[in-house]
C-alpha cells in the first residue's frame, strides 16, 4: 500500500522529532529546545526540497490543502481550520512573549588546553608532559597493577559520587548536575585526549576551564588542592584501566 | 620409620596429589564462584570490600552504607519475614537495578543509594555467579521459602480510606504525620549506621520501588536489619491482617506528591502579581505560581566536604512587582533543628546547629562561579531558622567572592526579609526583596535572573560550606500581560489576512 504524500510527510517529520526528544524522555538527558527547534527548521525545509522536486509529487503533498481551499463541499472544515489557525499562531506568539524564552548556552565541552599550567609549585608543559606510570605497563607489569589499584581507590574516595561506579558518568549525585559529569566509559571521552589532557582538567578542575567552557557552572572540583601529584596519576591510570580505552598518544 | 607408617604416608600423599591434579583441572576452567569472586574484586570490593564487610574505600563516604554481606541479612526481598534469604530474582533485581516506574530519571540502581543498576555491564550468567559468591560471605543456602504473593494487591480509592486510620495508628510515629519522614524517634540499623525513615512523599526515593505492591512487601517482610518491622509477624503487638496491610500500601502510595519530583528543567517561571506580594508562605497569592523542583547535591567539591546529606530536593515558586521579588522555598526536613532546643538534641546527629536556607544572585553582568562566585561578585541571601518557635530568625545579606573571601552586608538598607514556618517535616520560606538586589539592573526585565539554591540540615550536623545545594538555575520574569497580547493579537490577524488572501487567489484561479 502506498502511503499518501501528506501522510509521509508528517510520518518523517514526526518521526525525527520523536528521534530528537528521545534522550530527554528515556534517559534524562534532554537535548536542548532551541537545538531541537533548530535541527526541524532544516528537516522540515529539506523534506520539503525533496518532496517538492517535481511538479506531480508538489501536486500531491498539496492537493488535500487545495482541496481545503477550492472544493466547496468542505467549506464547514475550512472555516474551523482558518479559524483555528490565527488562534494557535497567537497562542504560541503569547507564549513567547510572555517569558523571556530560555537562552541555550553553548559549550565547548573539551577545550583546547594552555600550553602551560602551574601546579604543586612547578610549572607543566602539556604538550610534552607524559604519565610517569605509563612506562611501568611494560617494565614492571605488577608494579603498574599496584597503581592502577590505588588508582582505584582514589577515584571510589574522591569521584564516583559524580562519575559513578561504572565510570558511566552517572554517579549518585550526576542527575543533580548540570552540566551532567562526564562519563570514561566509551570511546568519545578519554580515548580521544591524551594523559596530559586529564591532568589539567583533574587538576585545575571546573573553576580552570577556559571561558568558552562554562567555568561558572562546573562542579568539577580544582583536585589540586585535594589530590598529590602521583594521586592523580595513578586515578588517570585506572580510568584507562577500568575502561579498557587507551591514551590518545601525544601531539597527534 | 616403621613400614605401617610409610605407607599411611605414601596413601595420603596420594590423596594429596590426585586432589591437587583435580584443582589444576578445575582451574583451566573457572568454577562459577571464580567467575563470581572476579567479577566482585573488579566491580563491587570497591564499595562492598575485598572480604564482604562493606568497608571498600568509598564506605566511609555513603548513607546508607554499603551493604555487610558477611551477616548474611538483607534489606531488600520478597520472602517472608521468617526467611533470612531473599529470592534468586531479588538477588538479580539488587544487582541488575529496575528502573523503577517512578525512579530518578537516568539511574537504574537502587533509588536513594550509590547501587547502581549493572544490567548494562553484566549478564544474567555473570549475575547468577555473582550471586552465588555474595551469598557465600555471609553462609546462606537457598531461600526455603516463596517470595509473598503480591497479586492479591489491587489499590483502590476504598483501600486509601480504610488504610488512613491503620497509617495513623501504626506508621506515622516513624513516617510523622502527613508521611514526611519527620518521625519523633531516633532510629539505626543493626550495622549502627543512622538510618531516617522515608519520605514517603517522594515516590521516586523508595530503594525498591513505590507502588502499592512494592510498599505492601515492604509492610510484609519488612526491612531486616532496621526499625521497619514485618506487619505480618504474629508475635508483633503491631500485626496487620492482610487485608489490612493491603490498604496501608494503598494509602502509603498515595501519599506520593509527583508535582514536587524535580524533572529536567532548569527553569523558575516568575509570576507578576499588582500591588504587594506576599511575605507569608501561607498567602494564597502563591497558588498562582507553579512549582519548579530540583536536585540537591551535597557539597564535595572543597573542604570541608559534606558526604552525608539529608535533604534531597527543593522546591521552589517566585512572584514579583515592579520593584521586588518572592521567592519561596519549600523543602522536606524530618528535623526542626534549633540550637539549644532539647527535642531536637534527641534526634540530631550530634550538636544542633540551625536550618538554613539560602538564594544566590550574580551582582554584577556576568555569571559567577556557582559555588559562592570568584572574581565576579555574588550576592546570597541567607535565612536560619534560629531562635526557636516565635523569635526571629536571622537573615542575613552576604556579598562573596569566591567562599573565602565572604563580606556581610546589613540587610535592613537592602530592603531585604525572609520568612520561615516548619510544619509537619517541611520548611517553607520566602524570601523577598529588590529586584535589582536580584541582580537585575532597571530596565533588563527581559533577561532571565540565574538563581542557585542551598541548604543546611543542622540536625546533620550541617554548617558552613557543608551543606547542599543547586547548580544556577534560571527565574523568568513573566512580561507584563499587556506586551504579551499585542503581539498576540497582531500574530494571529496576520495569519487570518493571510489566510483571506490566498482564499481570494484560489477563488480566482477556480
Amino acid at each position: 500500500m502506498k502511503i499518501p504524500k501528506p501522510l509521509q510527510f508528517i510520518i518523517v517529520v514526526l518521526v525525527v522529532y520523536g528521534l530528537l526528544k528521545a534522550p530527554g524522555l528515556l534517559l534524562g538527558k534532554p537535548i536542548p529546545q532551541s537545538v531541537i527547534f533548530m535541527y526541524m527548521l532544516f528537516v522540515v525545509i529539506a523534506v520539503l526540497l525533496v518532496m517538492t522536486a517535481t511538479d506531480e509529487s508538489t501536486e500531491e503533498l498539496f492537493a488535500p490543502v487545495r482541496a481545503l481551499v477550492e472544493d466547496p463541499s468542505k467549506r464547514l472544515i475550512r472555516n474551523v481550520v482558518f479559524i483555528i489557525l490565527p488562534l494557535t499562531a497567537g497562542y504560541i506568539a503569547y507564549g513567547f512573549t510572555k517569558t523571556g524564552g530560555g537562552q541555550a548556552g553553548l559549550r565547548s565541552v573539551h577545550p583546547a588546553p594552555p600550553l602551560e599550567m602551574r601546579a604543586y609549585g612547578k610549572a607543566f608543559d602539556l604538550s610534552t608532559l607524559v604519565n610517569p606510570l605509563r612506562r611501568l605497563e611494560k617494565e614492571d607489569p605488577a608494579e603498574f597493577k599496584r597503581n592502577v589499584e590505588e588508582g582505584g581507590a582514589v577515584y571510589f574516595r574522591n569521584c564516583f559520587f559524580c562519575h559513578g561506579d561504572k565510570l558511566d558518568g552517572i554517579g549518585h549525585y550526576a542527575h543533580a548536575l548540570t552540566p551532567p559529569p562526564l562519563p570514561f566509559k566509551g570511546r568519545d571521552t578519554i580515548a580521544q585526549l591524551s594523559e596530559s589532557y586529564l591532568f589539567w582538567r583533574i587538576v585545575k578542575g571546573g573553576v580552570g576551564l577556559p571561558q568558552e567552557a562554562g567555568p561558572a557552572e562546573s562542579s568539577m572540583p580544582a583536585w589540586e588542592e585535594d589530590l598529590r601529584e602521583d594521586e592523580v596519576w595513578k586515578v588517570i591510570t585506572f580510568l584507562y584501566d577500568y575502561t579498557g580505552n587507551r591514551p590518545r598518544p601525544l601531539g597527534r | 620409620m616403621s613400614g605401617e607408617t610409610v605407607k599411611k604416608m605414601s596413601k595420603s600423599l596420594l590423596t594429596i596429589l590426585l586432589l591437587l591434579s583435580l584443582a589444576g583441572l578445575a582451574a583451566s576452567q573457572p568454577t562459577p564462584s571464580e567467575k563470581g569472586r572476579e567479577i566482585y574484586v573488579s566491580r563491587c570490593s570497591w564499595c562492598h570490600g575485598r572480604e564482604g564487610r562493606g568497608d571498600g574505600p568509598a564506605a566511609e563516604f555513603l548513607n546508607p552504607p554499603p551493604r555487610d554481606f558477611t551477616l548474611g541479612v538483607y534489606k531488600w526481598k520478597s520472602t517472608p519475614f521468617d526467611e533470612i534469604t531473599p529470592s534468586e530474582d531479588d538477588f538479580v533485581r539488587m544487582i541488575k537495578g529496575v528502573a523503577s516506574h517512578d525512579g530518578i530519571q537516568g539511574w537504574a540502581g537502587m533509588n536513594g543509594t550509590s547501587m547502581p543498576g549493572w544490567n548494562d555491564t553484566l549478564s544474567d550468567g555473570e549475575i547468577k555467579a555473582l550471586t552465588g559468591y555474595i551469598k557465600g560471605f555471609g553462609q546462606l543456602e537457598k531461600a526455603e521459602k516463596p517470595s509473598i504473593d503480591t497479586s492479591v494487591v489491587k489499590p483502590s480509592r476504598e483501600g486509601v480510606e480504610r488504610g488512613r486510620g491503620l497509617y495513623k495508628d501504626r506508621c506515622s510515629e516513624c513516617h510523622g504525620e502527613d508521611g514526611r519522614g519527620n518521625g519523633r524517634k531516633r532510629l539505626k540499623d543493626d550495622w549502627g549506621a543512622r538510618t531516617w525513615p522515608r519520605d514517603l512523599t517522594k515516590g521516586w526515593t523508595f530503594r525498591a520501588g513505590s507502588s502499592a505492591k512494592d510498599i505492601y512487601t515492604r509492610v510484609t517482610v519488612g526491612i531486616p536489619g532496621t526499625q521497619m518491622p514485618s506487619f505480618a509477624d504474629p508475635k508483633s503487638s503491631k500485626r496487620l491482617t492482610d487485608e489490612q496491610r493491603r490498604d496501608v500500601a494503598d494509602y502509603a502510595a498515595s501519599l506520593n506528591e509527583a508535582y514536587r519530583k524535580p524533572g529536567a528543567g532548569d527553569t523558575i517561571r516568575a509570576v507578576r502579581v499588582e500591588g504587594d506580594l506576599p511575605q507569608s508562605p501561607d498567602d494564597a497569592a502563591w497558588s498562582k505560581a507553579a512549582y519548579a523542583n530540583f536536585y540537591l547535591f551535597p557539597q564535595i567539591i572543597a573542604k570541608e566536604r559534606l558526604y552525608k546529606p539529608t535533604l534531597d530536593s527543593v522546591s521552589v515558586k517566585s512572584l514579583y512587582n515592579d520593584s521586588n521579588i518572592a521567592v519561596l522555598m519549600e523543602w522536606d526536613d524530618p528535623t526542626r533543628s534549633v540550637p539549644g532546643d532539647e527535642k531536637a538534641a534527641e534526634l540530631a546527629e550530634g550538636e544542633v546547629f540551625a536550618d538554613a536556607v539560602a538564594v544566590q544572585f550574580p551582582a554584577g553582568k556576568e555569571l559567577p562561579y556557582f559555588g559562592m562566585g570568584d572574581e565576579r561578585p555574588v550576592d546570597i541571601w541567607h535565612w536560619r531558622s534560629e531562635g526557636g518557635e516565635g523569635l526571629p530568625q536571622p537573615i542575613r545579606l552576604i556579598r562573596a567572592k569566591g567562599f573565602k573571601n565572604i563580606s556581610e552586608a546589613d540587610t535592613a538598607p537592602s530592603g531585604i526579609s525572609a520568612k520561615g514556618v516548619y510544619e509537619k517535616g517541611r520548611w517553607r520560606v520566602v524570601f523577598m526583596g529588590p529586584l535589582t538586589g536580584a541582580g537585575k539592573e532597571a530596565g533588563q526585565m527581559d533577561n532571565p535572573i540565574p538563581a542557585a539554591f542551598a541548604a543546611w540540615d543542622g540536625s546533620n550536623g550541617d554548617r558552613g560550606s557543608r551543606h547542599v545545594l543547586t547548580g544556577w538555575k534560571t527565574i523568568t520574569l513573566e512580561r507584563k500581560t499587556k506586551g504579551g497580547y499585542f503581539w498576540a493579537v497582531v500574530i494571529a490577524l496576520f495569519v487570518f489576512a493571510a489566510e483571506l488572501v490566498w482564499l481570494r487567489s484560489a477563488g480566482k484561479s477556480a
